[in-house]
């Protein structure tokens, strides 16, 4: 039988300059649960999440993106994917449970050729859901803000869509689900997912590094007006939505963390088998392809990221 | 990776004009292929969104039941390491030249502890979603009925639900997401899963052989609402619901085909990594883990089956 590799995203380390007031709006706005904290780093997760974090704050001196990591089930896994990317010409390095992080589990570290730090890890520590195991009810009754109960998908930026998409095809061993393909024949953006969804991470064109946002699961549309609600309520700044995205099929609010994070809550999108063929959208329909209502471009979400 | 999803259920049923009308417009199917062959006059389904050539396979016969389910495998070479496991594990395994059987390819039949007939197959033709793959709309107007996008789930009984539930955790990987343990102790009902979903097959304490329901997905309990809507105007018998599931957290109508299947919508859930720890249901909360808000089980949903 072929090999499990990765599951799915584990989850994101981002910077932010004043940590207090970012762990304020996680905790509070978007409802995340607070599970560690240390002077320069705050551990949070999705309310349903079983593992320890979805979500580390980094303070920084910046914003952005510090490393996003994708969780492996099997140790042995582990090292077969570091070889592969060893063997792809790119340096790995190791790491032993707790190294990088509270509660990390083994991870292999290397960085992409879409110059973003990506770090594969298994056996990160299980904190539960908040709710027994014996009997329990559908969810808990404390819950604020948003409260996604998971996180979904993050989406990045590079210069060359391409060459990274064939290293996560080809090394990494996710399955493109959708293109946006310029007149000329190269990726604008991809998606690409190892969870059976439309994407797990996707790839948009832009500077080397760049973090476009993450991406939070709520389980249906009317959540996405009650996160709207949330973030008017707030005065959190919205940047498009809701709204239903053309690529995907999803429905999405963006919106911006204090310190300049693009955030997102997602729902819907289908299951994509290995053997689908993936969707291809041509560069007119660009703008249809993202907001599938407004269907034009829209020159902020694409060019404002972290 | 082995198994990963349910593909399809394949029933018998007497009128089989008056089972077209009713998946077609009541639920909303597509039918994709009529056959009059060896395997007797068959009418085969599915969902709108899904690639696969069918989800539903109806056969004439003078009686209600359930010929077989199958499951998809995602390699070609997981059908012969399978037929090794179960043989291993004592069973015979009937395998399906490519040819013999309408909309797939070879596959592996044999018969689980429960007296079912399951088959794993790996190439299920692709016919295609109604969907191009160019530039897709979100959406297909005018769906006729309720319109999952996709089968989820089947429920069938066993005399004995341990026996079932180990031998898909032992020799057919699956995972024990939830269990009913009644006041010995005993299994009575088993959920499990290869989708990272609360199940993809349960077993629920009965007759042997028998099938309870099977499911189709839809994306938001605001969809539950409009399946109960087209229900009622179709004077479809409703079987309980809408409502709430403490086992999965899902939300669900039941409801029978004008043959007497049961069949469902389900909604929600959540997502159980390979490394989720199983939740238990206690006899004295039998009730509220079927039904979360009547918390009592009705004798229809307990004992009727096909």
């Amino acid at each position: 039988m072929s090999s499990p590799g990765i599951l799915r995203l584990s989850h994101a380390t981002v910077r932010v300059p004043d940590l207090e007031l970012a762990v304020a709006y996680y905790a509070e706005v978007v409802g995340l649960v607070v599970t560690g904290r240390d002077s320069d780093r705050a551990y949070l997760k999705g309310w349903d999440e079983q593992q320890h974090h979805s979500l580390i704050l980094q303070q920084a001196p910046t914003y952005g993106l510090d490393s996003l990591t994708f969780k492996v089930v099997e140790e042995d896994e582990l090292d077969r994917l570091a070889d592969r990317v060893t063997d792809a010409g790119i340096s790995v390095e190791r790491f032993h449970p707790g190294e990088v992080a509270e509660a990390a589990g083994a991870t292999a570290r290397f960085r992409s050729p879409s110059g973003h730090v990506i770090d594969l890890e298994c056996g990160q520590g299980q904190v539960g859901n908040g709710l027994s195991l014996i009997n329990p009810p559908p969810a808990p009754d404390n819950l604020i803000g948003m409260h996604p109960p998971r996180l979904d998908h993050i989406f990045l930026l590079c210069e060359d869509v391409d060459g990274v998409t064939a290293f996560f095809q080809e090394v990494l061993e996710f399955r493109l689900t959708e293109q946006i393909v310029a007149d000329d024949g190269h990726q604008l953006a991809t998606f690409l997912e190892r969870t059976h969804t439309p994407h797990d991470v996707a790839f948009l064109t832009g500077p080397d590094g760049g973090f476009h946002h993450l991406a939070f699961w709520v389980d249906e549309w009317n959540d996405l007006r009650t996160a709207a609600d949330t973030c008017a309520y707030h005065g959190v700044k919205i940047d498009a939505g809701p709204t239903r995205h053309g690529a995907t099929r999803g429905c999405g609010l963006y919106f911006f963390d204090p310190a300049g994070n693009r955030n997102e809550v997602y729902t819907g999108g289908y299951h994509f088998d290995p053997d689908d063929e993936p969707t291809v959208w041509t560069e007119a329909e660009m703008g249809r392809a993202i907001f599938s209502y407004r269907g034009q471009v829209d020159q902020k979400f694409m060019s404002v990221h972290s | 990776m082995g198994i990963f999803r349910l593909s399809h259920v394949d029933i018998t049923a007497p009128d089989l004009e008056l089972a077209a009308a009713y998946y077609t417009e009541v639920l909303g199917l597509d039918i994709s292929e009529r056959t009059d062959d060896g395997n007797g006059e068959r009418i085969f389904f599915k969902c709108w969104d899904e690639r696969d050539h069918h989800c539903l396979a109806i056969r004439h016969d003078t009686r209600v039941g359930i010929d077989r389910f199958a499951f998809k495998v995602d390699h070609p070479g997981d059908l012969e390491a399978f037929e090794a496991r179960i043989e291993r594990a004592g069973v015979p395994v009937q395998r399906v030249a490519a040819g013999e059987e309408t909309g797939q390819g070879e596959s592996i039949r044999f018969e689980i502890p429960s007296g079912h007939e399951m088959e794993l197959v790996y190439d299920v033709h692709k016919v295609g979603g109604r969907l191009p793959l160019i530039n897709p709309a979100p959406i297909v107007p005018n769906l006729r009925g309720i319109a999952p996008p996709r089968i989820d789930h089947l429920l069938v009984q066993a005399e004995e639900v341990p026996e079932a539930a180990r031998f898909f955790q032992d020799v057919l990987d699956f995972r024990l997401t939830e269990q009913l343990l009644d006041g010995g102790g005993h299994q009575t009902i088993a959920f499990l899963e290869r989708s990272a979903k609360p199940h993809d097959i349960a077993f629920v304490q009965g007759t042997n052989g028998a099938l309870h329901h099977f499911s189709f997905w839809l994306d938001d309990w605001d969809h539950v609402r409009r399946a109960a809507d087209l229900l009622a105007y179709h004077g479809v018998t409703i079987d309980i619901g809408p409502t709430r599931h403490g086992l999965t957290r899902g939300s669900t109508i039941y409801f029978f085909d004008p043959m007497g299947t049961r069949n469902e919508v389900f909604s929600g859930g959540y997502r159980p990594d390979p490394d989720f720890p199983t939740i238990t249901w206690t006899n004295d909360r039998a009730g509220r883990a079927v039904f979360y808000y009547e918390g009592v089980l009705n004798e229809r949903f307990a004992s009727v089956h096909t």
